[in-house]
């Protein structure tokens, strides 16, 4: 790309990148900028329901998303990258329920989509789980 | 990484390993299988047959009408094809609700073949009889393939299900995990566990 055509585009597009942390319990949408380190928005399932059981449902994915993505809009990002996450390591490697919804909600919200990507930390070896040896019992 | 800078678009793309001789499954008599994932997704399957390599991509971009969830389902129902599930059962996954667990007994049992072949069985019971009671109890799928068990089902039904096959893993008596999954069943038959959306 040469650089006439960079100043050309440079106005078209500013870049941010959604984290979408997505556990049995709850999910964190958060919006930084490219480099990761500024924060621009975030927000988490329990803002918009009450109970903790529903704070990973997909409503309240879709909510959380929507309420960064207007954040978004006043701070002029129109162009996101999307990095999914789930606990990972030795805890659970699939995102919950929240994830498609609050994916959906991004999409549809009219930024451009950029790159989507699981980041979910994957061990190559690692600690016991935790449970013990005669695992959970209720 | 490496992010495509100002404006130009790159497409994102998903890449499963599957087995080889799960290969033929995915792609179906006359790429039945194959066409439907495509079709009912709006995603496009690349499967190198030689490796076993499945590139998954979607086939409009999120900013012509492509649905960026979409590339997920594709995976997990890839995924649960690889890991033994008929495409018959794996395409429950297209509903909404759904979602796919994969469980892996080698975490748990070490590397002896032996151990494996043990536990293994002890999932699958006589004849299917403990796979069936935890499958009725829970409203799942459940597939024991290789060193992995794959479940599918909604989401609190999977926990249940994954938190049965890892105390029966574990080494829990049969009849202790029954009582869990029947303790299951029952609260999800009053409505304790149902989800207000």
């Amino acid at each position: 790309m040469s650089s006439a055509e960079q100043q050309q585009q440079r106005p078209r597009f500013k870049w941010g990148i959604v984290h979408i942390y997505s556990s049995y319990n709850n999910i964190i949408v958060h919006l930084t900028d490219l480099t990761g380190a500024e924060t621009i928005a975030r927000a988490s399932g329990g803002m918009f329901v009450d109970a903790g059981r529903l704070e990973p449902t997909p409503y309240a994915g879709m909510r959380a998303a929507t309420y960064v993505m207007e954040k978004a809009k006043e701070a002029g990002i129109n162009a996101v990258h999307i990095r999914v996450r789930a606990p990972g390591g030795v805890k659970s490697r699939t995102p919950g329920p929240a994830t498609q919804a609050a994916i959906r909600t991004i999409a549809r919200s009219g930024v451009m989509i950029g790159r989507i990507e699981d980041v979910t930390p994957l061990p190559h070896d690692s600690v016991r789980k935790k449970g013990g040896r005669r695992g959970r019992r209720v | 990484m490496g992010f495509s800078g100002w404006g130009e678009f790159t497409g994102t793309s998903f890449v499963v390993h599957i087995p080889k001789e799960r290969i033929g499954v995915l792609i179906g008599q006359q790429g039945r299988v194959k066409k439907e994932i495509e079709d009912r997704l709006g995603v496009q399957l690349k499967i190198d047959s030689g490796s076993g390599t499945v590139v998954i991509n979607l086939s409009k971009s999120p900013h012509e009408g492509g649905d960026p969830a979409a590339l997920f389902k594709a995976k997990d129902i890839v995924t649960a094809i690889a890991r033994g599930f008929s495409p018959e059962r794996a395409f429950k996954l297209f509903d909404e609700d759904t979602i796919l667990s994969v469980v892996d007994i080698s975490e748990y049992v070490g590397r002896s073949a032996n151990n494996l072949v043990r536990v293994r069985s002890r999932l699958i019971g006589t004849g299917g009889k403990t796979r069936r009671i935890i499958e009725e109890n829970c409203h799942v799928e459940l597939s024991i393939y290789g060193d992995t068990v794959a479940i599918i089902g909604e989401y609190n039904d999977v926990r249940a299900a994954e938190e049965a096959v890892i105390a029966l893993i574990k080494g829990a008596p049969h009849g202790a995990v029954y009582k869990m999954v029947d303790e299951h069943a029952r609260r999800r038959k009053t409505g304790g566990l149902v989800r207000p959306f």
